[in-house]
């Protein structure tokens, strides 16, 4: 059986990306997924496809908005866009994951006592 | 509301997921063949990054719903897909699961009217019955007292609120059209307010109605004011005349009052017995009971009752010597009454039989979820997972069982009304509601709340069995003829056993009661009952104040009905068997004097010399009564054959003297004639005795006449006979036959259901073996094929295939006796003659069994004989 979550990532962390990267500008699906991929060096094992239930639940919780326009390349594109309530819950999901960051590190940095 | 505009907009919003992942995979393409890619390469690579676009998509989409309601909501519609493709299968199941879960719901029914129900008085379970039993001889004597131990109980005791006595009475109303035998009682002033009654129409009995010597009042039922007084709205101070006599109407009492150890009764008059009979510590016969205080025990009370009796007995050695009360609470003794113990092994019995619908039910669903492994495996390699496959099965089978049902409710209802039916509407008084059954909440619930537990349990073995399989394997074997798994043979294997089993325990039941029917049919209540008509009736006492008034009637009577017509013989008692009357008295012999404290009770009937020959009673020894045994002469009395031999059992007992009644009349036996049952069928020899109407005139009669024909055309001759002595005189006629049928009702219903459900269980195990091994033989056609071409002969298939078959039954059936041992010493109670460990039946059924399996072993043997190696090996 295939799962259905990325077990890579933790949940909500590919929502915490997508919200930072939509921060920063307007993308849509796939500009979004090359973009993370890039960023992330490709050390993220990320199939392209595990975004869209993810942009779905943003959609849903109202943290992310869409709209469908034509593209530089003259596609039809739909673009999300980051809420202001999207802009609020990225700084809460960033100060708590950058907590629990620095927890598991000094829990994992040698010789300290 | 966000939400429903959400649900309403799903469909665009899924439209857009689909045409934005689209667009997605098109501009990787794009980009891909624009770095030099050919375009095929190009769309592998870009579903390769992407992932599985389906499962995508349907992860998407589940973002916007409910999905544990919504996946349920899906299950079922796609259940009621697969049922609707397999009409045969499903009606199978449908039909056989409505029988074992109607059967289920008609018992409940009844059980839950008569049994669960409460009784219909406030507190009810505060009401309590008194017995008199007697600590040394073991009898006891249900619901009654005698007076003087009443009253004194009720005057001192501390636990009772309240504490009634009652008599049940046949009371002739006469005036205001024809004279009427009205079913009723006579009550002490206190019983309806103790039972928590009130009356639609003026007031209840107050302690004054209930001096012997004051006016007489009566309360009447709201049906007897409405049919015999047109529900006149003046009928309170009304006068009617009862027995002769004038009573004053105080109160008409609901339709809805009723009181089961009274029966059916239309009319109550106090009981205000005079202060001779009030004194009476001699006789036990006054029915009692009492309404406990709050808070005290019943156990409390009973030992109240002990300590009070105890005082008793040191104070009136001569009547009260090892006498005790005991307390028993109303409800447990009406519902004893009604059958409960009786309809608990039927209950008992239909649960057996729905496990026997559900084993059927599940093997059937493994049977054909084998055929289906195919389907699974596909949807299992499409990425549906093991939960996900285990609850759809689970969905189809809970579907399954919840429109058996549905069914089950229909056939239930019906039977439920049939079984409502076969009440003989005399016993109805005596039973809560008049044993009015109906379909309530509750009997719904429990119908539906089985079906689905069933449907959960019996669904859960299928589900898990398939869905571990092994996608591969499935999906390689050649034709779809999956073997299915080991285990799941095995399961169904089990399933069959313990089906037969369970038959096979059923059977042995139902076969032990209707044994013990027969006999008790052939061996016959020790008379005759077929062609009399019978006529009862009761003096009123005004009238018929002294004995020779009443000799005269009966005289006149029977002269009259001698010479009527297509009479073969007639006579006359105080009371005839299974009849609205019964007497008893204390009996002692002569020959030793009494111990004190020491009673011997026996069965008295004041007989006419044609009462034996009329009704057959054979004798045994000695002589009948004949005319010269009147009232001047030496009183004669003529025994039982069960009363001699306990009382000379070397003896010759004719010429001996016994002393009975209250008067300690002393009388030669002149007689034995052989035993009769009074009440029931299946009585085990009482004590009898018979003495001569002229020498004991009774205020109650009984006539019977023996026609050479059907009873029922003499009956309007034998009233006109009766009324042309004494115009006024209520009477009630049936033919003796109906008398027994009526009182045996309730164990004939009992063997009917039983000889029912006996078949069913029978049908059920039969159905089953048969669907295993047909379903055995179809999976195995590929290996018979190789058999038969390898040279195995059609007598060695067809042997192959029964001794598989009969391997299972066997198992089953011994099973099954094992089980039965046990299980039918619970039905000794209501077995006549017949042991409960009876040899023949636990012989004969398990050989009908073997029988029957074989049976249905013979048409998939003979489907496997016919199997050509060739077409078999075919499809390899």
């Amino acid at each position: 059986m295939k799962s259905r979550e990325q077990r890579d990532l933790f949940p909500g962390a590919l929502e915490m990306m997508i919200l930072r990267t939509l921060k920063r500008q307007p993308l849509h699906g796939y500009a979004l997924a090359q973009h993370i991929k890039r960023t992330s060096n490709d050390l993220l094992q990320i199939e392209e496809g595990s975004l869209y239930p993810a942009l779905q639940r943003l959609l849903k919780e109202e943290l992310a908005k869409a709209e469908w326009s034509i593209s530089s390349t003259n596609r039809r594109v739909r673009t999300y866009k980051l809420t202001a309530k999207g802009a609020k819950h990225l700084e809460h999901e960033v100060s708590r994951f950058e907590k629990m960051l620095e927890g598991i590190t000094r829990v994992l940095a040698p010789g300290e006592s | 509301m966000s939400w429903i505009k959400r649900l309403f907009s799903r469909r665009r919003i899924y439209c857009e997921l689909s045409e934005e992942i689209r667009e997605h995979l098109e501009e990787k393409i794009e980009e891909l063949v624009a770095g030099g890619m050919s375009r095929k390469e190009a769309t592998y690579a870009a579903r390769r990054e992407f992932g599985n676009v389906t499962l995508v998509e349907e992860d998407s989409r589940t973002v916007w719903r409910w999905p544990s309601v919504e996946n349920l909501l899906m299950d079922i519609r796609y259940s009621v897909r697969m049922l609707r493709k397999s009409p045969g299968f499903t009606i199978v199941a449908v039909l056989t699961l409505a029988l074992g879960i109607g059967a289920n719901t008609a018992i409940f029914s009844c059980i839950n009217a008569w049994i669960i129900n409460p009784l219909p008085y406030p507190q009810s379970d505060r009401l309590m019955v008194f017995a008199t039993h007697d600590k040394k001889n073991g009898w006891t004597g249900e619901h009654v007292t005698s007076p003087a131990d009443f009253f004194d109980f009720q005057k001192q005791n501390t636990s009772f609120e309240q504490s009634v006595a009652w008599t049940g009475a046949s009371l002739n109303l006469t005036g205001d059209g024809s004279p009427e035998l009205v079913d009723g009682g006579r009550v002490t002033w206190n019983f309806f307010d103790t039972l928590g009654a009130k009356p639609i129409l003026g007031r209840t009995f107050t302690p004054d109605d209930d001096r012997s010597g004051s006016p007489h009042v009566v309360i009447l039922s709201e049906g007897l004011w409405q049919g015999r007084y047109d529900g006149d709205p003046k009928i309170i101070g009304r006068n009617v005349t009862i027995g002769g006599e004038a009573y004053t109407v105080v109160g008409v009492m609901p339709g809805t009052f009723q009181f089961p150890l009274m029966g059916i009764a239309n009319l109550w008059t106090p009981l205000a017995l005079t202060d001779k009979q009030r004194a009476d510590r001699g006789g036990s016969w006054l029915p009692a009971f009492g309404r406990l205080k709050p808070g005290v025990a019943q156990e409390q009370a009973e030992a109240e009752a002990g300590v009070f009796f105890s005082g008793l007995e040191k104070q009136f050695p001569q009547t009260n010597a090892n006498l005790t009360w005991l307390v028993n609470s109303m409800t447990w003794d009406i519902r004893r009454k009604e059958g409960a113990p009786e309809l608990m092994i039927v209950f008992v019995t239909v649960g057996l039989i729905l496990l026997i619908a559900c084993a059927n039910v599940a093997n059937l669903v493994l049977a054909r979820a084998t055929s289906r492994t195919r389907e699974f495996a596909v949807r299992g390699a499409l990425g549906a997972t093991e939960g996900r496959l285990a609850r759809q099965l689970l969905t189809e089978s809970v579907l399954l069982f919840f429109l058996g049902g549905v069914g089950g409710t229909l056939f239930g209802f019906w039977g439920m009304k049939l079984i409502e039916s076969w009440i003989p509407s005399r016993i109805r008084g005596y039973m809560i509601n008049y044993g009015h059954v109906d379909l309530d909440f509750m009997t719904l619930a429990f119908t539906l709340g089985i079906a689905l537990l069933c449907g959960l349990i019996f669904g859960l073995a299928p589900a898990f069995e398939n869905t571990r399989l092994d996608v591969n394997r499935t999906l390689k074997e050649a034709s779809g003829q999956a073997s299915g798994s080991k285990r799941g043979a095995r399961l169904r294997q089990i399933f069959v056993a313990g089906e037969i089993a369970l038959a096979v325990v059923v059977l042995i039941s139902t076969t032990l009661l209707v044994k013990s029917f027969i006999i008790s049919v052939r061996t016959g209540p020790g008379f005759n009952p077929a062609n009399v008509m019978t006529a009862q009736l009761a003096l009123p006492r005004p009238k018929y104040i002294n004995d020779s008034q009443r000799r005269n009637f009966g005289e006149e009577v029977l002269a009259r009905l001698r010479a009527l017509p297509g009479v073969a013989s007639v006579g006359a008692a105080s009371n005839i068997p299974f009849g609205g009357f019964g007497q008893g008295v204390v009996v002692e012999a002569v020959r030793r004097p009494a111990q004190p404290g020491e009673r011997t009770g026996a069965e008295f009937w004041a007989a006419s010399p044609g009462y034996f020959s009329t009704m057959q009673i054979g004798l045994v020894k000695g002589r009948l009564f004949n005319f010269a045994d009147s009232q001047g002469s030496s009183p004669v009395v003529i025994i039982s054959q069960s009363f001699a031999r306990e009382f000379w059992p070397d003896e010759d007992p004719i010429g001996r003297q016994i002393r009975f009644g209250e008067q300690h009349t002393v009388s030669t036996i002149v007689g034995v004639v052989g035993d009769i049952m009074r009440n029931h069928l299946r009585e085990r020899g009482s004590w009898q005795i018979y003495v001569p109407l002229t020498q004991f005139p009774s205020s109650t009669l009984a006539f019977v006449v023996r026609s050479s024909a059907d009873p029922t055309m003499i009956a309007t001759a034998i009233r006109d006979a009766i009324w042309s002595v004494d115009h006024d005189q209520p009477l009630s006629l049936a033919p003796l036959e109906t008398l027994i049928a009526v009182v045996d009702a309730g164990y004939r219903v009992v063997t009917k259901l039983m000889v029912f459900f006996g078949t069913l269980a029978m049908f059920l195990g039969t159905f089953g073996i048969y669907g295993v091994m047909a379903h055995l033989v179809s999976q195995r056609i590929h290996e018979i094929g190789i058999r038969v071409a390898l040279g195995a002969s059609s007598v060695q298939v067809m042997r192959m295939v029964i001794g598989s078959g009969l391997q299972l039954a066997v198992v089953g059936i011994a099973v099954g006796i094992f089980v039965a041992l046990g299980a039918t010493r619970s039905l000794a109670t209501l077995l006549y003659q017949v042991a409960p460990n009876d040899p023949l039946t636990f012989v004969a059924v398990p050989i009908l069994f073997v029988a029957v399996a074989m049976a249905a072993c013979y048409l998939p043997a003979r489907r496997a004989m016919q199997v050509d190696p060739i077409v078999a090996l075919r499809y390899e």
